[in-house]
């Protein structure tokens, strides 16, 4: 939707995702667009090393979240907050009522 | 590796391509080699095509490998993070210079290098960077108002107040 302010759709759809659910890795984030891996797994790296992704291992996936040292990290949360509410409403909402919270283990749904 | 970081730095200026000395090298010299590295991580102050700091660079040696250059001659490696050079949300427009025997060197000051470990403690929650923090703290004459200032601004008022408490 706005692929030419992202770059490409793939970073587009990384950064909202990952602004969204607040940190995602490559596999969810493609098979929730229908999208091709290799090339969300490359926009991942590409954040990466420009420092607006960050990423930790958690058990034996690597997790990325927007770089709350970025410089520009507040504004783009607020971009990608706006850009968001441009989606279509189903999957704005599946986006937005899956974020990653803290979860006991065991805890029925 | 102050001398190599000053070589390099003066080399890549007179090739049009000024760099700033961040990250864990200007820790070790704020903390007086108490911190190692072998990562020398430079950002460029205006940004330069990748291809074209290779070409440079390579003609004094170095070569590029998974993003870093290393030389024959030197376990240190360099790494070029993507600019800007900023502090959390503020950009950096003040450097320090410091005199070697191969140049001048320029790098963030001390109070910017304890923003810039403070900044991985406060977001990374990474307790190495408090420690070394500390250490620039003890080692070097910082503005502490301005830490707190920006800490503050960086709602991290209680991790700023460990900081605190650990440097007395």
């Amino acid at each position: 939707m706005f692929e030419a302010l992202f770059g490409n759709e793939s970073a587009e759809r990384v950064l909202v995702y990952i602004n969204a659910r607040e940190g995602g890795y490559g596999r969810e984030i493609a098979a929730f667009f229908d999208a091709s891996l290799t090339s969300i797994q490359k926009q991942l790296d590409k954040l990466e090393i420009a420092n607006i992704l960050y990423s930790e291992q958690q058990g034996r996936t690597r997790i990325y979240k927007l770089n709350p040292r970025y410089a520009l990290y507040k504004e783009l949360k607020q971009l990608l907050d706006k850009v968001v509410e441009f989606y279509p409403p189903d999957i704005k909402k599946v986006l937005i009522s899956n974020r990653r919270r803290p979860r006991r283990k065991g805890k029925p749904l | 590796m102050m001398e190599l970081c000053a070589f390099v730095s003066n080399y890549l200026s007179g090739e049009g391509m000024p760099v700033v000395l961040v990250g864990g090298a200007c820790v070790s010299i704020y903390s007086d080699n108490e911190y190692q590295t072998r990562d020398l991580d430079f950002i460029q102050k205006y940004s330069v095509k990748r291809k074209g700091l290779a070409k440079s660079l390579s003609k004094i040696g170095f070569t590029e490998r998974n993003r870093y250059f290393e030389h024959p001659d030197t376990d240190y490696f360099i790494e070029f993070p993507t600019g800007p050079i900023a502090i959390g949300d503020e950009p950096v427009h003040h450097f320090v210079e410091l005199d070697t025997p191969l140049g001048p060197l320029v790098l963030l000051s001390a109070t910017d290098c304890c923003k810039d470990r403070l900044s991985a403690f406060y977001h990374w929650r990474d307790e190495q960077s408090l420690q070394q923090a500390i250490n620039i703290a003890k080692d070097n004459d910082v503005d502490l108002k301005e830490i707190k200032r920006w800490s503050e601004q960086e709602g991290m008022q209680e991790k700023f107040a460990r900081f605190i408490a650990e440097l007395k």
